[in-house]
């Protein structure tokens, strides 16, 4: 059990203000947040590296508030790992079992045994300098898990590596919380990444915890308008059939679209997509188009960066959210027809009714 | 004038008056020495070297100079580090006030030395303690007093170079602070210790102002290598200045090339 209660703390231009959480043991907790939210702040101030002078942390039935970082117990992977480049994979693992004088063969069982969670195990007498980015992510993670925190840190663990790696390390990452049922937090601003792994989700904003929730309930109820706007209102789509084309694809009716989603279960009540994951053509996209509907325009809002289009399509509404440097460059205006894919492994479905 | 000099014309008599420059500047420096090469001859300059007088000089430059430096570097080790990591009010000044033997005359610092001496307290220190004035450890003292200050500016820069967050990981990892100082930050830091290391010694070997001020030039007691130079110059004893300019050469060139070798690079001051 981690509990936050009040903190408040002023780093140069970062800023966290009156935040309260509580984040119950073996919890996945997801922080999202946009760039300069004062996410990093958060997790800095419970690994013990900012001096916390209002409000209090609690690790389980201790305050930690005042306590140094070597006192908390926990494992802490930053943003860009810090490895230490004169040690090799082997002796950063076991950095901290040292630390803790575990003798020579506790050391060398327990890096192995990480080693093989992490699936880092042919890498170990190499030099940090020589890993991929997802490697050296792996590393920092065993080396962290090496002395069995009490609870983990995570800052942005997926940000720095490549579209693939990160998906497949998210999978990793997964499979070792529910492992080792280690109580996490996790930074992210990256939506998917926290509906995805999080068991629940705080949106924090200039300093500020917006919303602490399930992730299917932060995506459907968003708790302030500043939420839905960094979130963006998903569509929302009520499924009349349902039939499964095997192989984990199911066919879902919803209003006049036939929708081809990714589904292992027996039935679909409702999906959901997000706008930015509808792609808005002026031409007829190539392929086979999964898919892929025809559209009118009806209304073009400006947003922030991105340029929200209402479409028609059919008898169904629907919302897609377009890079502002994008719409600059195609010719789109109200009445016009349109080309549109919802990209099919961006639906989620839902079951039930609630 | 400068419109002139525009487009590929401009490049090219750009390029070549910076390389000129540095033509004329290694012929300088060559010049200096062939014309020192030509002035002697093999075998007085051997005779000269081996004489005893000038490996008394070399081994007591050697000596001194090792001792010196190591003091440095075991004062410059926490102080640069308090000024590179901490951050008080006045900081710029200290770091500044810290730069003053650098630029100083070492003549003036070695001056300074000798009226601290005759001050009460000095004098007791020096009747009492160790004797520094027109002696052995007077010559370690104003090499320190010399080199301190460089070994503090080229560990400061690297102690800056040093991300903290290493030391914040390793915190998280249960060292205490001290801990990961020695485990992390020393490690991190090796190449520019030893770097400083070299670089202080050979500048203590090279020290002459403040040394020949504190200690005197007394032939075979306090003679380092500056001052048997300016002993057998004194004496009007040229073969022997040029023998112990070749070794301090030699020493410099070594020191410099053990640093690039070490390091990987040329060392920034």
């Amino acid at each position: 059990m981690i509990e936050i209660k009040n903190l408040t703390i002023e780093l140069g231009e970062f800023f966290l203000k009156d935040i309260n959480l509580s984040i119950g043991d073996g919890e996945y907790f997801v922080i999202l947040g946009p760039t300069g939210a004062g996410k990093t702040v958060l997790i800095e101030c419970i690994a013990g590296l900012h001096r916390v002078k209002q409000g209090e942390i609690w690790l389980g039935q201790n305050e930690v508030t005042h306590l140094a970082s070597e006192e908390r117990n926990l494992g802490y992977v930053p943003q860009d790992y810090v490895l230490f480049p004169f040690l090799n994979v082997v002796d950063n693992i076991a950095f901290g079992l040292r630390q803790a004088k575990y003798n020579r063969t506790e050391i060398q069982e327990r890096v192995n045994k990480l080693a093989g969670l992490m699936g880092i195990s042919q890498l170990l007498h190499r030099d940090i300098r020589s890993l991929s980015g997802g490697e050296k992510q792996r590393v920092a993670l065993a080396r962290a898990l090496a002395p069995s925190p009490g609870i983990l840190l995570l800052d942005e663990p997926l940000s720095a590596l490549d579209l693939q790696t990160a998906r497949y390390l998210r999978l990793e990452l997964g499979r070792v919380h529910r492992e080792l049922g280690l109580t996490t937090i996790h930074i992210t601003h990256d939506l998917m990444e926290a509906v995805d792994m999080a068991d629940r989700v705080a949106v924090i904003q200039n300093g500020h915890v917006e919303q602490v929730a399930e992730p299917e309930r932060m995506l459907f109820y968003p708790g302030s308008e500043r939420v839905s706007d960094f979130i963006g209102t998903p569509n929302i789509l009520d499924c009349d059939y349902c039939h499964s084309l095997g192989q984990g694809v199911m066919e879902v009716g919803c209003g006049s679209l036939k929708l081809i989603v990714p589904h292992e279960g027996i039935s679909v009540h409702k999906v959901a997509i997000l706008p930015r994951h509808i792609y808005v053509s002026e031409t007829r996209p190539p392929g086979r188009g999964v898919n892929g509907f025809q559209g009118t325009i009806t209304e073009i809002k400006y947003a922030r960066n991105a340029v929200r289009i209402a479409l028609e399509v059919g008898e169904n509404n629907l919302i897609a959210e377009i890079p502002y440097h994008i719409f600059e460059e195609m010719d789109l205006n109200v009445g016009k027809e349109v080309f549109l894919i919802l990209r099919m492994r961006r639906i989620r479905v839902y079951e039930s009714n609630n | 004038m400068f419109k002139i000099l525009r487009g590929a014309g401009g490049e090219r008599v750009f390029r070549w008056a910076t390389i000129s420059a540095l033509v004329v500047l290694a012929l300088f420096f060559i010049g200096i020495v062939v014309s020192m090469m030509a002035y002697t001859r093999w075998d007085t300059f051997v005779s000269a070297l081996f004489s005893e007088e000038i490996l008394f000089a070399i081994r007591l430059s050697v000596t001194t100079a090792t001792v010196a430096a190591v003091i440095s570097i075991l004062i410059a080790v926490p102080v640069a580090y308090a000024i590179s990591r901490a951050s008080f009010p006045g900081k710029d000044i200290v770091d500044s006030l810290l730069d003053l033997p650098i630029v100083i005359s070492p003549v003036a610092l070695g001056a300074a030395l000798l009226v601290f001496f005759n001050t009460p307290l000095g004098a007791s220190i020096d009747d009492n303690v160790i004797k520094f004035v027109f002696s052995v450890p007077g010559i370690i003292l104003a090499q320190v007093t010399v080199i301190s200050a460089l070994a503090i500016r080229l560990l400061k820069s690297t102690f800056d170079s040093i991300d903290p967050r290493y030391e914040q990981v390793a915190r998280t990892l249960g060292c205490s602070k001290p801990e990961a100082f020695f485990r992390v930050t020393l490690p991190l830091a090796k190449n520019g210790l030893i770097a400083s290391g070299i670089l202080t010694w050979a500048r203590a070997v090279g020290e002459f102002g403040a040394t020949v001020t504190l200690a005197g030039a007394t032939a075979m007691k306090t003679e380092t290598l500056p001052t048997a130079i300016f002993l057998s110059l004194a004496s009007a004893d040229v073969e022997k200045a040029i023998a112990v300019i070749f070794v301090l050469v030699i020493i410099a060139v070594v020191a410099l090339l053990s640093i690039r070798k070490i390091t990987g690079r040329r060392y920034q001051i």
